[in-house]
């Protein structure tokens, strides 16, 4: 197996160096990427974009000097398709939770609709590539946490109906039904309600995403499901060790199975540094993060805002180390090397995370195909990792929907 | 005048047929021929109800209730609207999470019965469906309730497929007083306005069945699209406050509306009325024994309260209503609307059947009873369902007018 890596480094090496030598100056390589970046389906799986829409404030048409999502911007960076992320609170459970939901739902289709001279609901990889062809942007739907089904299989359908076409089994905190990372294990991973849901999603042909889920849900789910999974914004905890990312095992195992991991752009996620002095300082934090929620109410674009204006202030006071944005492609490039380019792509957490220093919103996100070329990657492998994977996994989720479909 | 001489030429015809091709069960070919030939569209079923348990096939022919796909076929009951129901006094988010479960079971009977049954919104699709052979199913939310004062709420149910909404059940809600509570908001108040303005730009029929009279002329005034009662009878012949005046139906009709007759032997029957009024003990035992048998089960609820409302009137104890009533009402609503304006809400499942009508099999009797009363084969045409895929088709028109106005 080291024997097969080890040849197919020298390989590639050696045609990235003839490459250099005779046919590409610095100039050509991003020549190149820019024209392999724009005509590509650039596809991010998670930005929390619809925290700001229901503001009431935020207008999805202009260039925002906040956040990181706008039409404008996604044009600037060539991002032509976008899972919007349907979240709300995982202490929020039952009825309320549905309607609160749906309202998100709706808030994602009522702006789609009024800018539909540049957005389109996408709901199957078909339909991305249409709106790619028709130069509009393609918006999807994810669902953040299986506590807004409302612990009732139904919602899965409904949600499915309503568009949305990938659900995170758990958040934050545990639901009814499958534990989460960063809660007390409650249900030893899945509940059989739990993989009762699993099999619903695949029925429904709706995604199942396992980021924010303990490892065992992730197994869990990895024998239950009949259709590849996804981690729609998760990276590797081999570079940093936090209980969100993927340890390189989970990594193989999703691969094996055809999955696909989106690396998640978050500080603490991307470097093993920050979130160490993070840590250290976590209390501090917290105790800030408790006055911010105070200040905020529910407001979770006001509390987002004055947690990165925090982490900024304590970067530049010293206590907290800069994060480049190339610690992106440098997870990127540890899954290619792991699992192959078939197994990864970007789940940015735009809207919803402090993105690291060079990638400030998603107007820059061709520099990352450009440092994937000059890496040597392949243009077509590059293809894949901008959002190639993910359309394979919508066509095999889709083909078995249909089929479990037709069984009555 | 003109009626007589109507009556007489038709009566006449009506005598040739009866002589030459009356079949056994007392339908003539020429009735036979225009009510298969026809699309015939119900406004109002509660067989939701009986989806919920989780025991009932709509594709088995049952020997209770009124409503499966075998005796659909047998009377040619081509569009159905499956009424999304819970009592007035659920409200807030379990109001909204069980009607999303309704939606779900009817959704999941059509998905389980793709050679019989398909989903319908449009009038447009109603007709495919009939040329395709199937059944054209449809939903209407009985009751404004079930939107919790949040319009994401009714437009997630619109995004469904619920294509009417009732404005408020038997209790008022909390924007719109009912015909059978005490008023409080003087008909529609400025929020149930906005719901209505809503329900046009989104095509969702205003339904004013169970309102109060001062609801019916808001919504009326209020509503750029024409209102339908999904289920409601004539005042004049039977005085309960959920049928309509004849200056109701008068004004509803100049506005392109159409009032569906309600099967309900209470409505239809001022002397059934006044039996059930004189001795109020009937209807408390009836109560009893039916809350003795389903407990909270509503579907069963429904269909026993029809099952033991038969045996008091077999017993003498309730006035015997023969199915020609529904004719008078129909007849009578034709006079004060005009034959555009009305057609067939029955209320199968969800209330007592007259004699003669127990079951969606009998739908022929009423085509064949209209001919012999003298009305065109195209005046029966639109009464059968001709009336209300007009409305539709009219509705969906100015939703796609109200969506292409320029916002302001």
């Amino acid at each position: 197996m080291r024997r097969v890596l080890a040849f197919l480094c020298v390989s590639v090496c050696l045609s990235a160096g003839f490459f250099f030598a005779f046919s590409a100056s610095a100039d050509d390589i991003a020549e190149r990427a820019k024209k392999l970046h724009f005509s590509s389906i650039v596809l991010d799986t998670h930005a929390d974009t619809p925290q700001r829409m229901l503001t009431g404030k935020f207008d999805l048409g202009k260039r925002d000097t906040e956040g990181h999502v706008d039409i404008p911007r996604m044009r600037e960076g060539g991002l032509n398709a976008q899972f919007f992320s349907i979240f709300i609170s995982g202490r929020i459970l039952g009825p309320p939770a549905i309607q609160q939901a749906c309202d998100q739902i709706d808030i994602v289709r009522q702006n789609i609709q009024q800018h539909n001279k540049n957005l389109m609901l996408a709901t199957t990889a078909e339909e991305i590539r249409r709106a790619h062809a028709q130069g509009k942007i393609a918006i999807l739907m994810g669902m953040e946490g299986g506590h807004m089904i409302g612990n009732d299989i139904h919602m899965v359908r409904n949600y499915a109906r309503l568009g949305v076409r990938y659900m995170t089994l758990a958040h934050f905190y545990n639901d009814e039904w499958a534990d989460s990372s960063t809660d007390k294990p409650a249900h030893n991973g899945l509940t059989d309600f739990g993989k009762e849901v699993v099999r619903e999603m695949n029925r429904q042909g709706m995604l199942v995403d396992i980021s924010h889920v303990s490892d065992k849900t992730f197994y869990d789910a990895l024998e239950v499901s009949r259709v590849p999974l996804i981690a729609s914004h998760s990276s590797v905890r081999a570079i940093s060790n936090h209980p969100r990312n993927m340890s390189d095992d989970m990594i193989k195992a999703l691969a094996a199975k055809g999955g696909v991991i989106q690396v998640n752009y978050e500080r603490n996620y991307l470097s093993e540094e920050y979130r160490a002095a993070f840590a250290t300082i976590a209390g501090d934090v917290s105790r800030m993060e408790e006055k911010f929620k105070k200040e905020c109410g529910d407001d979770n674009v006001c509390i987002g805002k004055a947690e990165i204006k925090l982490t900024r202030d304590l970067t530049d006071a010293g206590k907290l180390p800069h994060v480049s944005w190339e610690k992106i492609v440098e997870h990127i490039d540890h899954v290619v090397k792991l699992v192959g380019p078939e197994h990864v792509g970007m789940g940015s957490d735009f809207d919803g995370a402090d993105m690291p220093e060079g990638l400030e919103d998603c107007s820059k996100l061709p520099k990352i195909t450009e440092a994937l070329l000059r890496k040597g990657y392949k243009e077509d492998d590059i293809r894949k990792i901008l959002g190639g994977n993910i359309l394979r996994v919508m066509e095999q989720s889709e083909k078995v929907s249909k089929e479990m479909q037709a069984v009555q | 005048m003109v009626r007589a001489i109507l009556c007489a030429g038709a009566c006449a015809a009506a005598g040739v047929l009866l002589a030459g091709a009356m079949k056994a069960d007392g339908i003539s070919e020429k009735a036979r021929k225009l009510h298969f030939s026809s699309i015939v569209v119900d406004t109002h079923d509660d067989t939701t109800q009986r989806f919920l348990d989780g025991n009932f096939d709509l594709g088995a022919r049952s020997s209770t209730g009124s409503i499966d796909i075998p005796r659909m076929r047998e009377g040619n009951l081509s569009a159905i609207f499956f009424s999304i129901w819970i009592p007035s006094k659920v409200t807030g988010p379990e109001a909204v999470d069980r009607a999303l479960v309704q939606i779900d079971a009817v959704r999941e009977q059509v998905r389980k019965h793709p050679n019989d049954v398909v989903l319908a919104t449009t009038a447009a699709e109603i007709r495919e469906a009939r040329k395709q052979g199937k059944i054209a199913a449809l939903m209407g939310v009985e009751g404004g309730h079930m939107i919790n004062s949040d319009l994401g709420v009714l437009r997630s149910y619109a995004a469904l497929g619920v294509r009417y909404m009732t404005l408020t059940h038997s209790g008022n809600d909390e924007w719109a007083d009912s015909s059978t509570d005490k008023a409080v908001h003087n008909g529609l108040s400025e929020f149930g306005k906005d719901v209505v303005r809503e329900m046009n730009r989104l095509g969702v029929m205003v339904d004013i069945s169970h309102v109060s009279d001062k609801t019916f002329y808001d919504a009326l005034e209020v509503s750029k699209a024409p209102l339908i009662a999904s289920h409601s009878s004539c005042r004049a012949i039977c005085d309960a406050p959920r049928n309509m005046t004849d200056q109701m139906m008068k004004d509803l009709g100049a506005k392109g509306g159409v009032v569906q007759i309600n099967y309900h032997v209470g409505f239809l029957s001022q002397e059934f009325r006044n039996a059930e009024k004189a001795d109020p003990e009937i209807n408390k035992a009836i109560s009893a024994r039916v809350m003795e048998r389903c407990g909270d089960n509503e579907g069963c609820q429904l269909i026993e309260g029809d099952r033991i409302t038969r045996e008091y009137v077999a017993q003498g104890k309730l006035p015997r209503v023969d199915f020609a009533k529904i004719i008078e009402h129909i007849d009578h609503a034709v006079k004060a609307a005009g034959v555009d304006h009305v057609g067939l809400g029955s209320d199968f499942d969800g209330a007592n059947m007259p004699y003669g009508m127990e079951d969606a099999t009998k739908l022929p009797a009423i085509t064949e009873a209209l001919l012999q009363r003298g009305y065109s084969e195209g005046d029966v045409k639109k009464i059968l369902g001709e009336n209300t895929l007009r409305v539709m088709a009219e509705v969906e028109r100015v939703s796609r007018e109200l969506n292409s106005a320029p916002k302001k």
